[in-house]
């Protein structure tokens, strides 16, 4: 099953993520900032490791670009998805100079969103075997 | 700069000054000039009788010749006589004096004439009277000194006469040139003054002209140097002033207008999480259809619907508020126009369907890239072509077409619907407004989506227009750039997407 972490400052916005994904049949693990997703990633371990991170870029205590920014420096290579509210149009680049594997902007179509998550969880296994 | 005097002020000051000079330089003239005259006239009249007295001095000489040496045979030389004849010289010779004044040559020639007759006197008259006959040369020669000063006297008193009405033309003149430079100069002084009056107001209203000019151009921050006459500098003041208010209405106005926009993004912004969260759990039922019984599955899928537009709104909003703030910004590169194309045809060929309007999607045979934002444009022509979706009736023709005019490509989206009147096509464009004719006053939307059309447009560096025959339909028409490297898409048949009835 893959398993996705998932984090946004919303606790709606995640609880509806985690109820729609868990549909979709993902295994979901949430965290409502920056701090408490390392936290997840720590407890998580390599065993449990998720295949796709989800963060929101813009959260309170610790951003998702700077959780991304962190997980960049300590090695981790496991594929980030960064939703962001997309204010500009470089955006995209930028959060991808950062590191990000993916980026999709807020509001995001459904079928979009699940369209990414699986390329990058595609891409991600045979990585996460071999490792 | 240095404020001066008022104006009013200095002109009255200058005036007053400029009448006392002509006054005093017209007074002092014509004073000199009457003195002139008088003494003119004096002088004339004192040579004039110094001329008579001479004649009479000349007489005198002669009584005393004749004293001194009677006609022969009629008396003898007396001394009584003598004597008078004397005084009576003596008399003339005071009078003479008296009319001499100052004039040393005068006074010399009188001395002279003095001189020789006291001479002639004591050594022709008394001894002639004694009876001592003097030498003939001796008495010829004194006797001619003494006629000769006399004559000499008359000649003098006759120049002084003539030397004074020469004076007198020479001073009168003097003195007329005079008060003429005088008037002359004071004229100058005046001239000197007003054009240091104009000048000194020359350039303070110069500046005050520029900094209309410039303020009225818009540049906000112009202030006048103050300076010149007080007048001026009063009017530079209450120039500086009126700016000062602009500027801080135009600063007001920008603070609020700043709000406004700020306003409306977090407010948007802030919207959208709940919306997000509405829409996804709404979808998520609906995709659960055989849990729910058929009013369950109803109830969540108006949910999932009026979320959905409830976005596309604040999507709407946010990208006007992005565009109002200068935020809202595309990343153009070149984009093919046939996959653009057929993708949002693609997406709107259910609307089209379910109105069973006939949709045709013409790409021309190898159109150029164009330099744009992919998303953006298919963002617009959704606009577009959900406007020709709800305006035209069920059953009408929609056509979305892509050309190339020129350096350019054009996309046209077109109906044959209601069309739009000629007032209409004045603010289609306009946020908010939306067509108010009868029929279409049912059709929902929130009257953003061709403002935010030609905004995006506009981004692009392009123009978007309307035109509508009224009954007959409306086209919608902008054109992007073709990209710098853009190459022809590859060659394909012009394809022809059909919806709805033609299906």
């Amino acid at each position: 099953m893959t398993r996705l972490l998932v984090a946004d400052d919303s606790e709606t916005v995640l609880l509806m993520l985690q109820r729609r994904l868990e549909i979709e049949g993902y295994d979901v693990v949430t965290a409502t900032d920056g701090l408490e997703a390392l936290e997840r990633l720590r407890e998580a371990g390599s065993q449990e490791r998720p295949d796709v991170i989800l963060l929101d870029a813009m959260m309170p205590n610790m951003s998702g670009t700077e959780v991304l920014e962190q997980l960049r420096e300590q090695g981790s290579e496991i594929p980030v998805l960064m939703i962001s509210a997309h204010l500009d149009a470089q955006e995209p680049d930028r959060m991808r100079s950062l590191g990000a594997s993916d980026c999709i902007p807020k509001p995001f179509e459904w079928d979009d969103l699940i369209g990414k998550i699986e390329e990058l969880a595609g891409d991600s296994s045979p990585d996460g075997d071999s490792n | 700069m240095r404020v001066n005097p008022s104006l009013t002020s200095r002109l009255r000051i200058g005036f007053l000054v400029l009448f006392a000079l002509l006054l005093l330089v017209s007074l002092l003239g014509v004073g000199r000039l009457f003195q002139v005259r008088v003494d003119y006239e004096d002088d004339i009249t004192r040579f004039f009788q110094l001329e008579l007295e001479s004649e009479r001095l000349r007489s005198a000489f002669i009584l005393e010749q004749a004293a001194a040496r009677p006609p022969i045979g009629q008396r003898l030389p007396s001394q009584a006589e003598l004597n008078r004849a004397s005084a009576n010289f003596a008399q003339a010779v005071d009078r003479a004096h008296d009319l001499t004044g100052d004039e040393a040559d005068l006074s010399t020639n009188l001395s002279q004439l003095v001189a020789n007759e006291n001479a002639w006197r004591q050594s022709v008259a008394q001894p002639l009277v004694g009876g001592n006959v003097p030498k003939p040369g001796v008495e010829q020669r004194l006797t001619r000194a003494v006629t000769n000063s006399g004559d000499a006297l008359a000649t003098a008193a006759r120049d002084a006469r003539d030397n004074s009405r020469e004076d007198a033309r020479t001073e009168t003149r003097n003195t007329t040139l005079l008060v003429a430079a005088g008037l002359a100069g004071a004229l100058l002084a005046a001239l000197i003054l007003f054009s240091g009056l104009i000048n000194s107001m020359r350039a303070p209203l110069g500046r005050l002209v520029e900094g209309a000019r410039r303020l009225a151009g818009g540049d906000l921050r112009t202030r006048v140097e103050i300076g010149g006459p007080v007048e001026i500098a009063t009017l530079g003041r209450a120039f500086n002033e009126m700016a000062n208010a602009l500027e801080r209405d135009a600063r007001e106005r920008d603070r609020v207008e700043r709000m406004k926009d700020d306003f409306v993004l977090t407010v948007s912004h802030e919207l959208r999480t709940p919306v997000t969260v509405v829409k996804g759990f709404a979808e998520m039922l609906t995709a659960q259809r055989q849990s729910l019984n058929s009013r369950q599955y109803e109830a969540a899928e108006v949910i999932a619907e009026s979320s959905a537009q409830l976005q596309k709104m604040i999507n709407d909003l946010l990208d006007l508020a992005r565009s109002d703030a200068g935020k809202l910004r595309i990343e153009p590169k070149p984009t093919p126009v046939r996959p653009l194309a057929q993708r949002v045809g693609r997406q709107m060929r259910p609307h089209f369907e379910e109105k069973n309007q006939r949709f045709t999607v013409t790409v021309e045979k190898d159109l150029p890239d164009v330099e744009a934002d992919a998303d953006r444009v298919a963002q617009v022509l959704a606009n577009l072509l959900t406007n020709a979706n709800k305006y035209a009736p069920d059953g009408a023709q929609v056509r979305m077409s892509a050309t190339r005019v020129g350096d350019e490509v054009e996309f046209a989206v077109s109906d044959n619907g209601p069309g739009l009147g000629e007032e209409e096509l004045d603010h289609v464009f306009d946020r908010f407004w939306r067509a108010q004719s009868g029929e279409t006053q049912e059709v929902g939307g929130t009257g953003l989506g061709l403002a935010i059309a030609k905004s995006l447009v506009e981004l692009h560096g392009g123009a978007i227009s309307a035109t509508s025959t009224q009954g007959e339909g409306a086209t919608f028409r902008f054109v992007l750039p073709i990209a710098k490297d853009g190459r022809p898409t590859r060659t394909e048949p012009a394809s022809r997407t059909t919806a709805g009835a033609a299906t």
